[in-house]
């Protein structure tokens, strides 16, 4: 009964979008003795969908999403030496590496696409602006993405999201991961043009479509 | 004789007090000399050092990049040699734009990937010759006093594309031109191109044919491209406008207060970094400033956020005595529709009376991404109305007509006063686009709403209108100077 009680709190400190709340929160569970993988699945998790849900309806606004995804990353990164030691692992919908390309610094867009994915459940890694296509191969080998999203803002840029597509064909890793395209000089046609496999509008869209890929 | 009387000869619009400016300035001292700004490229670091800024070289060894913190005493220094005042002509010199307090331009905005055809309606990207266009249609505007590219030439090299999309905007038009550049080479380039036309650097520093807009990326931070095209411009005499395009609540305070503390130090730093690379060099702050939308995520080009933002702006520029670079005559919506009239109307009118100076992105729907001939010409008709009224009211003896009004009398009529015929061109404002008929006429004269009016006027102009020319000779050696940049660039382009 005391674990429901700290599961709604969790899911309240996320919907509420309060990180210092949910590390305590988080911390708690650990001291409790509680499954560190129940507390994130049955108690910060349901928060997310809520604020998900809220968003869609278009009652709650970006920095409500920001601010809960949050508070769940805060949480699940106390949470995670006790998961180690456990063997335990979060399930993640798939790895994503995601970048601006190269001679592009336009940022907040990506940085936003990449939040709502780990919000989401995905393992996202960043890898900012002005990523070369050299790069994009580097960090897919790294870490085994299953997933790379290339953003482009200019019409001159975005040639260098089809650069980073041969790249990683002559890497011979074109195969085993899908590719999301997007930012405004990009569209579906683009997309297709450059054999990517998909494109999305916005960071909302993105999440649909990526997980769209991951099942595929 | 009489005492003490005084006369608005405008409209008086203010948003923020002395107190309040001073204190948003030194807010952006504060972050200047606390927080700092990250400066990519060793000779902005070495000119900064050198000029007492601490410098933490805290980045990789690869990439020259340093977080700079900027004394304050360093940027009043610079803002006691930066002008208040720039002339920009251009290439038909009786064409002007005199940057000085309170005189208003305006002018397109530049590099917009997509436009409406006129004539098709589709939406596609821009040629080299929709941007000859494009400055075709500010050069017939008798409100457009300026013009910028509003669209980004495709089909031309992409890393070259800045001086094709130059060329073709002098062919367009023979008015002052704010101009974008890739790197440093391009606006060397395209100052090139300007000698060229005007016959010799004299003539460009005598009256600059353009000024040359440069971004630093938010929050402060200065790519390389932005920082050495800023000296590049500071050394050769080009007016360098600095600004950002703050998205408040993303890229800098949501508080529109904090944004403007934000925007100021990043214009401020171009200010400097000009200064020290050459006394007196010409720097214009302000920028596109405006919140993100908390629902879709786009940088609101119609929000009341952006027209506060940009007249708040333009306070603080006046009392810095810098001239400002605002934004105005731009939407969100996507076609010529009511929204973009509504969005139009606001910040055109607000940024008029707030005297700002290069009133850019006239034409832009979409949130920056099309650049519409059909916005372009709306708003000029705004900017029409808007200036009308800042002509504010005329109050003597002749305009206050106390004795036509006692010789016409009560239940009288003044139609046929000669005071009427002598005073009513100048008084009243003579609409060329907003329809005034009364249905019948309307109807028999097609009953075309605004935006069909509109269009028809775009293709009118794209049908007769005929920019001053470019000699054959100057235009040979404009295309040759083209020709070697493309070169240039595929020669390194096989070396690699
Ligand atoms: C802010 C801004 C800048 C800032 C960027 C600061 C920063 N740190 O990010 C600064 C001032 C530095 C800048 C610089 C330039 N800019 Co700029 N910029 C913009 C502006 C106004 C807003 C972009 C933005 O942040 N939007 C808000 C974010 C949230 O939206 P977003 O980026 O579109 O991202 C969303 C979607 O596209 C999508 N998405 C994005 N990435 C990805 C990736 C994936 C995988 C997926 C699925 C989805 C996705 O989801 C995001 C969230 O919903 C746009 C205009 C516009 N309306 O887009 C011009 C714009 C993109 N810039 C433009 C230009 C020309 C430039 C410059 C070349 C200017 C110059 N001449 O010097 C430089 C280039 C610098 C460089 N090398 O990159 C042009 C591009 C035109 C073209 N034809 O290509 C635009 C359209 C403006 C214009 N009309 O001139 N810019």
């Amino acid at each position: 009964m005391a674990n429901e009680r700290l599961f709604e709190e969790m899911t309240k400190a996320v919907i509420a979008g309060l990180p210092d709340k949910a590390r305590e929160l988080a911390n708690e569970a650990l001291h409790a003795g509680i499954d560190p993988l129940a507390a994130i699945e049955q108690g910060f998790k349901p928060g997310m969908d809520v604020v998900g849900e809220g968003f869609a309806r278009g009652e709650l606004f970006i920095p409500d999403l920001m601010m809960s995804s949050k508070a769940m990353q805060e949480a699940i990164a106390v949470l995670e030496p006790e998961m180690m030691k456990r063997k335990q692992h979060l399930q993640t919908l798939g790895k994503v590496v995601i970048g601006t390309v190269q001679g592009d610094i336009h940022e907040i867009g990506k940085t936003l696409v990449a939040t709502m994915l780990a919000a989401n459940g995905f393992e996202v890694h960043d890898l900012g602006v002005d990523v070369s296509p050299q790069q994009f191969v580097n960090a897919v080998r790294e870490v085994n993405a299953d997933v790379v999203g290339l953003s482009a803002l200019l019409t001159t840029t975005m040639l260098n999201q089809e650069a980073v597509i041969l790249t990683l064909k002559e890497a011979g890793l074109r195969d085993q991961l899908k590719v999301i395209i997007g930012g405004v000089p990009a569209s579906p046609e683009w997309a297709k043009e450059i054999g990517a496999d998909a494109y999305a509008e916005n960071a909302t869209e993105a999440v649909e479509v990526v997980k769209g890929l991951v099942q595929a | 004789m009489r005492a003490n009387y005084q006369v608005n000869a405008t409209t008086q619009f203010r948003v923020l007090s002395d107190d309040q400016i001073e204190e948003i300035f030194h807010s952006a001292l504060n972050v200047l000399e606390r927080v700092g700004t990250r400066v990519y490229g060793e000779e902005g670091l070495a000119l900064l050092r050198d000029a007492g800024c601490l410098v933490s070289d805290d980045a990789s060894a690869s990439s020259a990049d340093a977080l700079v913190r900027i004394p304050s005493w360093l940027v009043k220094e610079a803002l006691s040699t930066a002008p208040e005042r720039i002339v920009v002509a251009g290439r038909d010199r009786r064409q002007r734009v005199i940057l000085e307090k309170d005189k208003i331009y305006f002018g397109t905005g530049s590099d917009c990937p997509a436009l409406i055809d006129p004539y098709t309606g589709e939406v596609r990207k821009y040629t080299y010759e929709d941007v000859y266009n494009a400055a075709r249609i500010s050069d017939a505007l008798p409100h457009i006093d300026f013009h910028m590219s509003l669209g980004l030439t495709s089909g031309v090299p992409v890393h070259t594309y800045d001086r094709h999309q130059f060329l073709a905007m002098l062919q367009g038009t023979s008015k002052p031109l704010v101009i974008t550049a890739v790197d440093k080479e391009g606006l060397a380039d395209q100052y090139r191109m300007a000698c060229e036309v005007l016959g010799g650097p004299e003539e460009f520093a005598k009256a600059p044919l353009f000024v040359v807009y440069i971004e630093p990326s938010s929050p402060l931070s200065n790519s390389i491209e932005a920082v050495e095209k800023i000296l590049y411009a500071a050394e050769t005499g080009i007016p360098a406008i600095y600004t950002p395009c703050t998205m408040c609540g993303a890229t800098a305070p949501v508080t529109l207060a904090g944004g403007m503390v934000q925007c100021l130090a990043e214009c401020l730093v171009g200010v400097v970094l000009a200064q020290l690379k050459r006394r007196g060099a010409a720097v214009i702050i302000g920028g596109v400033q405006s919140a993100i939308d908390m629902a879709t995520s786009i940088l609101s080009y119609g929000a009341p956020e952006m027209v506060l933002l940009s007249a708040a702006m333009t306070d603080v520029a006046k009392w810095l005595r810098l001239p400002m670079f605002s934004t105005a005559g731009c939407s969100d919506a996507k076609v010529l529709d009511q929204q973009a009239a509504i969005e139009a109307a606001m910040s055109v009118t607000i940024a008029a009376l707030s005297g700002a100076n290069l009133i850019h992105d006239v034409g832009y729907l979409e949130s920056g991404l099309l650049g519409s001939f059909d916005m372009l010409v709306m708003s000029n008709e705004v900017i029409g109305m808007a200036k009308h009224i800042l002509g504010g009211i005329t109050v003597t003896p002749e305009t206050l007509a106390v004795d036509v009004i006692e010789q016409v009398g009560p239940g009288g009529h003044y139609l046929t006063q000669e005071h009427t015929r002598q005073h009513f061109r100048m008084e009243l404002w003579f609409p060329t686009l907003m329809d005034r008929q009364q249905r019948r006429g309307w109807e028999a004269s097609g009953g075309k709403t605004m935006a069909e009016r509109v269009r028809a006027k775009v293709k009118d102009i794209l049908e007769h209108h005929q920019p001053l020319p470019i000699s054959a000779e100057v235009e040979a050696s404009l295309k040759e100077l083209v020709a070697h940049a493309d070169e240039r660039h595929r020669s390194k382009a096989g070396e690699r």
